[in-house]
């Protein structure tokens, strides 16, 4: 068996190389309804790996021999068989499928179903969509072009996170989607997020990252937004917020293809606060222009019995920060093959990934050169003579740190900071995959599934000495993390797929398991701990005392599954959908750790049932109803005592949970509908969802005088409704000329409801999404308020308006008590009420113009930049050009403060940060490409050839905020509706080659 | 076809396999074995050795030096006149000129409660009935702990601590005190009965195991916790201080009785001094040390840190203080370019900031000897004799020398004190107290003597000095620049307490509300604690 498969995989790489003997045929194809040529049919002599595909004229030429069979075939069009006979020039007409028209899906468990049996909302979009204007991180591609979901960029540049929030968010825990490719779920360990202001003093706010952008873009087929639970129901726990479905690119029977794309992408910072003439000049020589280059090289083909899919690709980046800097290589392998007479198909895939990024950005104000960078302002000195940033100390025999005024805990030289305070992370992926498919009989198959993905991310920091005494000590401080991160899963399904004359009905009974695992190793030797000899980064090198920080974690995390579902058709009109699903979770008590929860769902043709008329092409209508379980992170229950490197235990008790700890439970319903018109040249599809997550496993703060911090309670119930739609429509289509168009819009409505149960032993108000520390900006889940609450420090205004100023100092506005907390007061929200995305595309003749306008309506931002700018220095442009201020004093009297000095008491990371809230609300030229597709000669070595100028974020039509409010500091839940030094948002532009041979 | 059948049957099998085993494997997987178990904690009975190190360095917390910043450096540190901050935090507005930041004080309540009440709870529950003398060293610890947190606030949850899993009921201070009395008297009891067990040696950051110093200690902070409540209730007062001075080993004698914490890592204050540069010499210090020139000033302060070739003093050959409740002062652009110019003003000296902490020291106890003597209680001893062994044991503590010189100076008296970057924080010297013991003296004059001296041998701890300064009004130190309050903290009556923390307010709102009124007053920070009466001293 082993020995058949090694001589089909190596007789699958030569048969690439055969060619048959014959005559030479010639043809065009067209599509039979309008007559428009068709680029891209696949083309094969039956029976052989034989193939070619057309070129953008729709011509094609192949070697047959008389009485051959050509078989022509195009997504949405039903295919076609000729027999070779004396003619040399064959035309065909291809004719659009209805059957494939309504497309086939993939959906959970990476079943098929087609698309008009969807009780949900689904959406997709496929390859050329995606590479039209590549992005590192092919997620980024989704903004604007599916309705509902909210794509947030992490700030930390090239090789950044990602943040997709679907239907709004829900949970303290994640509320990210669950990534599945292939059908298997991916494990998206994000490597941490930052959740401070302040930042973090243990190496800065830093991305964690993510391991989509180790996937490479030009690897994907399509990508599916399964929007609800209802989609999701079958992948259990982790698709609670909603699935995205990657779908890789396999190799094609009959068609040896070679693909080569180069991309090329210039981008500078562009979205930053305003400042004055001298410190733009600076902040201008301080950002460099970033590049990043994008280049893949798939190869697929294959016989009828097995396939190849092979790629390469590389990305190699330089941010618009200095030293910062991204090189990764990913591989990927497929192959499918046959066995026994189609009997058993095997599908075997690995991916390979590897990333190295320096000096990942940071934001917040540890560790962040751009704090010293905004903030300059040595008279008579420029920020580029700073690029010196040591000089000699002869006391130590040491170089040491160059700046205009002595660093303290958050300013730096910012060239220091880059060079001697460097960061390197290096992320691997390891995803390999197996499928083996066993067709028992005409409507009984079985198929079990298995993968290893295995995620690695190191982070090493080396601060040399002399670096600010709040971040290091005198010798310096080197901080190591390594986290290695295991998912193995394994399923059986059965399927069932049967008609009984006019009711059909497909099946699928399954079991799975998924077994994931954390080992963390940390090393620090800490703010005080120290070095022994500076300047050596090692771990032997530590001092030995309990400042220094050595600590390993090891997670576990087991769930077992039992599922099933069924899809039962009727005359093809109406589909019923049901699934049911139980899990047992490692994560619960044992006494409470199983859970059941069922969905059910149902659409109706009415295209099929009623007669509509001819100008309707199509219509239905559908509903569902899902719940989903939920368990909690390893090791939350009931986690045992810390011990500290020399310090012995955690002086705190673990949390503790307060009575029985129950799953978490989410219930969602949908409604939608969806029309087409005049053959499917417009149409539009729209839907209602309103889901409600209860009984969260909160950990919530209770009185220390109980003699615990913190308890856990079961609790909340936070609501999350809107209608979501897209619009698709081809305004002209004439022979060559064409415009589509694509409008995709969504509004999302969020309430908690509840954040304790009446019942609840614990009464709480609130819940922490982004604690204040010691800064004035924070973010509460409360009663009646909704996620992404933003609250700030508000200046207390007379009855005109006027600044009350007391003593020197603005006062805390007290008059609304009620949206207070702890001093700080409810000011807006981070999620936008309403997204648009417009999406077209142009074509004439071999010139293609696609631009895409994404636009996010309502929502708040704060920038703390903005207020640290103006607290530590004087560079804010307004500080210097603005209008003086009125203000008045506690008894009445008016006075005027210069810009200048009111901006300066308002200003600093916790001064009046309601002086410093901007609207989120912003529209913008999100992608423009601009493609030209050469005309090939028939004996031309290329296929096709496609070049492209493209642009990335360019502008925007209305922004409010100084900074891009798509940008977040945290891919995470804290750190919404916030800039605090992030990288700034950059504009790009681009050049794409595309080759096919 | 019979290889697809049997490849069909064993995925069947699988199939039962895994559905019958679906909950049963799952046991253990939820550990987290990089931690410790209770059971793994029991070996060697760690489960409550383990206990007392968190509590030892978080009276007075060792780490991170952050939260030690705002559990006293930047309340009780400036409000006793020790030190200030030369940076205007927050623009000016910020605890220091009585614009309480309410994020910081959480850390006043927070830390005593989650590393200290916390584990004395567990070792009374662990120990109480089978070893009772760890139960006894616990239960002195968290006195030591406890006084503190009420001194600040008031009202706090000690005697029903951990009697609910959600809420919290507090006790008034008056009730609170008693119970530290009962406290410290079981200890005392308890340890005297044992005097010789050897059981807590190894987990004795201060005495080595030491019972008899541990009872020294004991009895000396009755002695202290006596005289604090002397002007409210001076029977029982009397009553408590008695014990602590009839008892046969009674209190401390000599400098090696003094209570220090020695922890494993550096004093907090030094890294906000020396790496921070954020608290410097209070004006009231340099007023009072440099008007007495006392030897001691060269060992609590230097012109700059150790090391630091680069900073030029802001007087060079003069230790500087720093005005308290500065605001973002007109003139500068930021609190930056503020603090640029009060960073070069005195450092304190590391001579202090070893990584051994100062919580109670013999010098105290001769101080309290003097009070209790001039209170007339039994078995204090002589008045002048107190005071001067009190001085005389400071200077020893220090290494300083010139101790009877000192004593005998009837003329020095503190100085005006001169900012030599802004006048207007210029200020008169507010007492000519001197410092020679003079019988003839008024008992209030007597005790401005007794507790100024207090006050220059107890620093740099400032917590035990605010208490002090609030109950007897001395020594008379320097004003709030700038008062931020809106009328509810006297500028010259200076701040009495601070108000109950947010994080009680929103978990425990009923307690807190139960709390306000055993405190009898506003829950703000002009509000008088139950100790704290006014009016003269006698």
């Amino acid at each position: 068996m082993k020995q058949k498969i090694l001589t089909l995989t190596t007789l699958l790489f030569f048969s690439f190389l055969s060619f048959g003997q014959g005559i030479q045929i010639t043809g065009i194809v067209k599509g039979a309804s309008d007559g428009i040529p068709l680029p891209g049919v696949n083309i094969i002599i039956k029976g052989t790996t034989n193939g070619v595909q057309t070129d953008f004229d729709g011509n094609y030429t192949i070697t047959a021999a008389t009485g051959d069979v050509i078989v022509f075939s195009y997504l949405g069009m039903a295919s076609k068989e000729i027999t070779v006979g004396s003619d040399t020039a064959i035309n065909v007409q291809l004719e659009a499928d209805t059957e494939q028209l309504d497309d086939v899906v993939v959906t959970a468990l990476g079943i098929q179903k087609s698309r008009k049996s969807l009780t949900y909302a689904a959406q997709d979009i496929n390859a050329a969509e995606l590479s039209k204007v590549k992005q590192t991180n092919p997620v980024n591609s989704l903004s604007g072009k599916i309705s509902g979901v909210v794509v947030n960029r992490s700030s930390s540049g090239v090789g950044g996170s990602v943040k997709v929030t679907l239907r709004g968010n829900s949970s303290l825990g994640n509320n990210q989607p669950l990534y599945v490719v292939d059908g298997i779920p991916l494990s998206n360990p994000t490597g941490g997020q930052p959740n401070d202001t302040f930042g973090d003093l243990n190496g800065g706010n830093k991305d964690g990252g993510d391991v989509l952008s180790l996937i490479n873009p030009d690897d994907i087929e399509s990508l599916t937004v399964l929007k609800g639970a209802s989609a999701s129901a079958l992948y259990g726990s982790a698709g609670l917020n909603g699935v995205i479905l990657i779908t890789t690119k396999k190799g094609r029977a009959g068609s040896f293809k070679v693909n080569f794309s180069s991309n090329i992408l210039v981008e500078s910072a562009a979205y930053y606060i305003d400042l004055n003439d001298k410190a733009e000049n600076d902040i201008e020589d301080f950002f460099n222009t970033g590049v990043t280059s994008i280049t893949s090289l798939s190869a697929s083909g294959g016989s009828e019995n097995a396939q190849t899919y092979f790629s390469y690709s590389n990305t190699f980046a330089s941010g618009i920060l200095p030293t910062n800097d991204l090189k990764q290589h990913t591989i990927n392998i497929r192959e499918t093959a046959k066995f026994f007479d189609g009997i058993v198909t095997a599908n075997a895939s690995v991916l390979a990934s590897t990333q190295t990024i320096d000096n990942r950005p940071v934001s917040g104000l540890y560790f962040n050169p751009l704090v010293g960078a905004y903030n300059f302002d040595s008279p008579g000195e420029r920020l580029s003579s700073y690029e010196r940033f040591e000089e000699f100390d002869d006391t130590r025999n040491i170089q040491s740190q160059r700046w205009f005024r002595p660093t303290f805990d958050i300013e730096q030289n910012p060239y220091w900071i880059l060079n001697r305070n460097a960061s390197e992370d290096i992320n691997r992926k390891l995803l390999a995959s197996l499928n083996l498919k066993f067709k028992i009989n005409d409507w009984l198959s079985l198929q079990t599934r298995g993968t290893y993905d295995q995620t690695l991310l190191n982070y090493d920091k080396e601060i040399f000495a002399t670096t600010e005494a709040t971040l290091a000590p005198s010798t310096g401080r080197y901080i190591f993390n390594e986290q290695d991160i295991r998912q193995i899963y394994g399923d059986i399904i059965a399927s069932i797929s049967k008609q009984f004359n006019t009711i059909s009905l497909s099946a699928n009974v399954g079991t799975s398991t998924t077994r994931s695992s954390t080992e963390i190793l940390n090393a620090d030797s800490g703010t005080a701990g120290g070095l022994q000899f500076a300047n050596v980064f090692s771990i032997q090198n530590f001092n030995a005392n309990p400042q220094v920080s050595l600590s390993q974690t090891s997670l576990d995390k087991k769930v077992n599954s039992v599922f099933a579902s069924a899809t039962i058709g009727f005359n093809e009109k109406l589909f019923v959908d049901l699934t049911a699903r139980n899990d047992w979770s490692s994560s619960l008590p044992s006494n409470n750790n199983s859970y059941f929860y069922p969905s059910v769902g149902v659409t109706g043709i009415l295209s099929e049932v009623f007669d509509l008329g001819d100008r309707i092409s199509f219509a239905k209508v559908r509903a569902s109803y899902a719940e989903v379980g939920n368990d909690v992170p390893a090791n939350t229950v009931f986690p045992e005592r810390q011990i500290l490197f020399g310090g012995g235990i955690s002086p705190l008790n673990p949390v503790r949970p307060l009575g029985e700890v129950r799953p978490e439970q989410q219930q969602s319903y949908e409604i939608g509908t969806e029309w087409r018109f005049f053959d499917g040249r417009f149409g539009f599809d729209i839907g209602y969802y309103h889901t409600s997550t209860v009984d969260q496993y909160f950990q919530v703060p209770v009185s220390t005088g109980t003699g615990a911090v913190t308890v856990g309670v079961n609790s909340g119930d936070i609501i999350n409704q809107g209608f979501e739609g897209s619009i698709f429509i081809t305004p002209i289509q004439t022979e060559n000329f064409k415009w589509t168009s694509n409008i995709n819009f969504a509004t999302n409505d969020n309430e908690v409801e509840e954040i304790s149960n009446p019942s609840d032993d614990v009464q709480i108000d609130n819940q922490v999404i982004s604690a204040p520390g010691v800064n004035t900006f924070a973010s509460y889940l409360v009663e009646g308020g909704s996620y992404g609450d933003i609250y700030a420090q508000v200046v207390k205004r007379d009855a005109n308006g006027r600044p009350i100023v007391d003593n020197g100092a603005l006062i805390i506005n007290d008059e609304n008590p009620d949206n207070t907390i702890a001093g700080l007061e409810k000011i807006g929200n981070a999620n936008p009420d309403f997204t648009l995305g417009w999406n077209n595309t142009l074509t004439y003749k071999n010139i293609s113009l696609d631009f895409l306008i994404d636009g996010k309506f309502g929502g708040e931002t704060v920038s703390l930049t903005e207020a640290v700018v103006e607290g530590l220095s004087n560079n804010s442009r307004r500080e210097t050009e603005n209008a003086p201020i009125e203000v008045v004093d506690p008894s009445g009297t008016v006075s005027t403060l210069t810009a200048q000095e009111y901006y300066g008491l308002a200003g600093g990371r916790n001064g009046f940060t309601g002086e410093y809230v901007y609207s989120a609300t912003n529209v913008r030229l999100a992608e423009l490409a601009i493609g030209y597709n050469f005309k090939l000669s028939e004996s031309s070595f290329f296929k096709n050839i496609k070049a492209s100028a493209i642009g990335n974020n360019l502008f925007f039509f209305y922004k409010d905020a100084p900074h891009d409010p798509n940008v977040s500091l945290s891919t995470g839940n804290a750190l919404q509706g916030v800039d605090v030094l992030g990288l700034p948002s950059t504009r790009s532009w681009g050049l794409n080659i595309n080759l096919t041979f | 076809m019979k290889n697809i059948n049997n490849i069909f049957l064993s995925g069947l099998a699988l199939f039962s396999m895994l559905f019958s085993s679906c909950s049963d494997d799952l046991e253990g997987i939820d550990e987290n074995p990089r931690n410790i178990t209770q059971e793994q904690l029991e070996v060697d009975f760690q489960n409550v050795g383990s206990l007392y190190k968190p509590m030892f360095e978080n009276i007075y917390q060792y780490t991170p030096p952050w939260s030690y910043q705002l559990q006293q450096n930047l309340n009780a540190d400036v409000f006793s006149g020790y030190m200030t901050n030369p940076r205007p935090f927050v623009a000016g507005a910020n605890n220091t000129t009585y614009n309480l930041v309410s994020g910081w004080n959480n850390f006043i309540w927070s830390v005593p409660y989650s590393n200290v009440m916390n584990n004395a709870r567990t070792i009374e529950n662990e120990t109480k009935d089978e070893f009772p003398e760890l139960f006894a060293v616990s239960q002195i610890l968290k006195v030591t702990a406890m006084h503190r947190v009420s001194d600040v606030f008031g009202p706090i949850v000690y005697t029903k601590f951990g009697a609910s899993a959600t809420t919290s009921e507090y006790d008034s201070q008056e009730e609170a005190y008693t119970a530290f009395f009962n406290d410290l008297e079981e200890a005392i009891q308890i340890l005297s009965d044992n005097i010789d067990s050897p059981r807590f040696t190894a987990f004795d950051l201060a005495y080595g195991g030491n019972y008899e110093s541990w009872i020294r200690y004991a009895n000396s902070l009755r002695l202290r916790l006596a005289i604090r409540i002397s002007k409210v209730d001076a029977a029982k007062a009397k009553t408590e201080g008695e014990k602590s001075l009839s008892h046969p080993i009674g209190v401390m004698e000599s400098n090696a009785d003094s209570f220090f914490i020695n922890g494993t890592l550096d004093h907090p204050i030094k890294t906000i001094n020396n790496s921070w540069g954020d608290i410097r010499m209070n004006a009231s210090m340099e007023s009072i040390l440099i008007g007495y020139d006392d030897p001691r000033a060269n060992s609590y302060f230097s012109e700059t840190v150790p090391g630091d070739n680069t900073t030029v003093p802001v007087v060079p050959g003069s230790l500087k203080g720093v005005r308290n409740g500065l605001p973002l002062l007109p003139g500068y652009a930021d609190e930056l370019a503020q603090k640029a110019d009060y960073i070069t003003f005195a450092v304190l000296n590391d001579n202090v900031l070893t990584s051994s902490v100062q919580l109670m020291t013999a010098a105290e106890v001769f101080f309290l000897k003097a009070e209790a003597a001039l209170r007339g209680w039994s078995g204090s001893g002589d008045i002048q004799g107190n005071y001067e062994q009190g001085i005389t044991l400071s200077f020893q503590q220090r290494g300083s020398s010139g101790a009877a010189a000192y004593i005998a100076d009837n003329t020095s008296t503190p100085q005006d004190y001169v900012d030599p970057i802004n006048s207007a924080n210029n200020i008169a010297a507010l007492s000519t107290i001197t410092i020679a013991w003079d019988n003839a003296a008024s008992n209030e004059e007597k005790l401005e003597r007794i507790i100024t001296q207090k006050w220059i041998a107890m620093f740099p701890e400032g917590q035990e000095a605010w208490s002090e300064y609030r109950r007897t009004g001395y020594p008379k130190i320097f004003p709030v620049v700038s008062n931020q309050s809106g009328g509810i903290v006297d500028t010259n009556l200076q701040i009495r307490r601070i108000p109950f923390v947010d994080s009680e307010l929103q978990t425990n709102p009923d307690g807190v509300a139960g709390a306000v009124t055993k405190l009898g007053g506003a829950d703000n920070a002009g509000t008088r604690l139950w100790w704290d009466v006014p009016g003269g001293n006698f």
